[in-house]
């Protein structure tokens, strides 16, 4: 039984110019509150499907639809999550949270306010609600940008390598932190990330990419191997090892990087 | 240079002091060498000092060529003479009377060059259509050397007020214009699409974002071309003038009174001096979150 399709890429293909980054035809159909990977070499027009989604670019052939409805602008229904300036420097971190909802006039400022404590609470920064971005750490302007997206009520979630500029440890946290965060307030999230680690211990499905022109290769569903939960220990269990290692094949086997090794 | 050969040949003792594990010592042995490390730290009291120290040098070397009569007073009097005179036009002369009409005279340029600059030069980078219909011919006048313009100023607008401050805004609102419109490119597209994807419309974005975001460096653009306002004034106050700091230097220049055309550049300078200062400042202020 096929579940209710939520988020459709239909028949898309997308060319700056000469330059062709998604090939045709592009077909994926996500569910509701599913946590899909992009796996993929960077440069490889990973990213460009997720900004359309974002309605940040359009697709040259083809069409995206949410919930049945073609993708228009950018709306607060799809929010973006990026690896650098993700946050506004000149705004505290609560200001910066508040301001995914700033726009938002079908809401008492009570009910903006307690928002804003939720989510601040979500992602761990009620402490910090009064500092400036840049007296957090990395991990902490990420988090900044998450409760930001939520707060503005997006149903999607868009993250572009979110985690992609942090230490080991702080990725490892935000990871274990993102995975909560969507089982406790449900989202359908677009995550993209090169790193296969990442992706293996994230996602429910991993869709692996060529290089460019952007093609899918593989459709893997992480959840019937590993399950809703995941956990530190799971990273270092073998069954987790098992899967990392059959992913990494599929992404040098996309990459050519096979005959090298 | 005596100081810093000292602490050249101190290295080699300062082990001892490194031993210890916290950093402390070791920075108290190290920042003279700081002095010449590329993009070594300083502390701001050697800073301060330094640029006294500097000044003072400056000061001394030239008082004393005067002195030894190796330069000729009547060419350039010594830093003592100057200062003098300037106390003395201050007293008797009504310099303070000519330096307010001058930053009066600059202000009001300056404001009507940031007016019309700021919009125009959002516009010119936000907007590819303004930028291309823009561009050139800013280019072509940023280029025009002010004092060419005087003759066609005096024909358009007399020899009024409205020459001078025509003449000072036309050497600040094209080099102003380029410098915000490079502002405006400088925000991340980021934040453009972080605005948009929680539903701004442009205009919010524009104003919300994109302007708060460029108001650092614009500021800082601002008072630097505050600067470059400052360094029309003679031209504009040659014209028929009978004020202002330009004229003073100007009248002076007549009678070859050489120290008290020194003290008029001399109280540009200070008033450049202080008025960067402050700003400085509250640019700090205004930005603590940087």
């Amino acid at each position: 039984m096929a579940p209710a399709p939520y988020l459709v890429f239909d028949g898309v293909a997308k060319y700056f110019g000469d330059l062709e980054v998604v090939a045709p035809s592009f077909n994926l159909t996500i569910r509701r509150n599913e946590f899909v990977v992009f796996l993929g070499p960077s440069g490889s027009g990973k990213t460009t499907l997720m900004r359309m989604v974002g309605g940040l670019e359009t697709p040259s052939v083809g069409e995206i639809r949410l919930d049945g409805q073609p993708i228009g602008a950018p709306d607060r229904e799809r929010g973006m999550v990026f690896q650098s300036y993700s946050s506004f420097p000149w705004l505290t971190v609560s200001e910066n949270v508040a301001y995914g909802m700033k726009y938002r006039n079908d809401m008492t400022p009570e009910r903006k306010k307690k928002r804003l404590d939720h989510y601040l609470e979500l992602v761990g920064l009620t402490d910090f609600a009064d500092f400036y971005p840049n007296k957090v750490s990395g991990g902490m302007r990420q988090r900044i940008a998450i409760a930001r997206t939520l707060a503005a009520g997006s149903e999607v979630l868009l993250m572009d390598e979110p985690f992609g500029a942090l230490d080991a440890q702080r990725r490892e946290g935000l990871q274990l932190e993102l995975r909560r965060i969507h089982r406790q307030d449900a989202k359908t999230i677009i995550f993209v990330t090169h790193d296969v680690d990442e992706a293996v211990f994230l996602a429910d499905r991993i869709v692996v990419f060529s290089n460019r022109p952007a093609r899918m290769l593989e459709d893997v569903d992480i959840s019937a191997e590993l399950g809703p939960d995941r956990t530190i220990a799971l990273r270092d269990s073998e069954q987790f090892f098992k899967l990392r290692t059959r992913i990494l094949r599929m992404v040098r086997a996309a990459t050519g990087e096979e005959e090298k090794v | 240079m005596t100081i810093i050969k000292a602490t050249v040949s101190a290295a080699p003792h300062a082990p001892a002091a490194n031993a210890a594990p916290t950093p402390r010592p070791q920075r108290r042995t190290a920042p003279r060498n700081q002095f010449f490390a590329f993009r070594g730290t300083l502390s701001k009291r050697a800073k301060i000092l330094t640029a006294i120290g500097a000044t003072l040098f400056v000061l001394g070397v030239w008082e004393l060529l005067t002195r030894l009569g190796l330069i000729n007073a009547t060419f350039l009097p010594p830093p003592s003479v100057t200062l003098e005179t300037l106390w003395n036009m201050i007293l008797h002369k009504n310099l303070l009377m000519h330096a307010g009409i001058s930053t009066l005279r600059i202000w009001v340029a300056f404001a009507l060059a940031v007016i019309m600059a700021v919009p125009i030069g959002i516009a010119m980078s936000s907007f590819r259509g303004v930028g291309a219909a823009l561009e050139p011919i800013v280019d072509f006048i940023r280029y025009l050397p002010v004092p060419a313009l005087v003759p066609l100023s005096i024909i358009w607008f007399g020899v009024g007020e409205t020459t001078k401050i025509f003449l000072l805004w036309l050497g600040t609102f094209f080099q102003l214009v380029l410098l915000v419109a490079d502002d405006m490119r400088r925000v991340p597209q980021e934040y453009v699409e972080i605005s948009y994807t929680v539903g701004a419309r442009p205009r919010q974005m524009l104003s919300d974002v994109a302007f708060r975001a460029m108001l650092p460096s614009l500021f800082d653009n601002l008072r630097i071309t505050l600067g470059w306002c400052w360094t029309y004034l003679i031209i504009a106050e040659i014209v028929a003038a009978d004020t202002g700091l330009g004229f003073v230097i100007w009248a002076a220049r007549r009678y070859m009174n050489t120290s008290e055309v020194m003290a008029g550049v001399v109280a540009i300078g200070l008033i450049g001096l202080v008025t960067d200062q402050i700003l400085r400042l509250v640019h700090k202020r205004l930005f603590r979150y940087l």
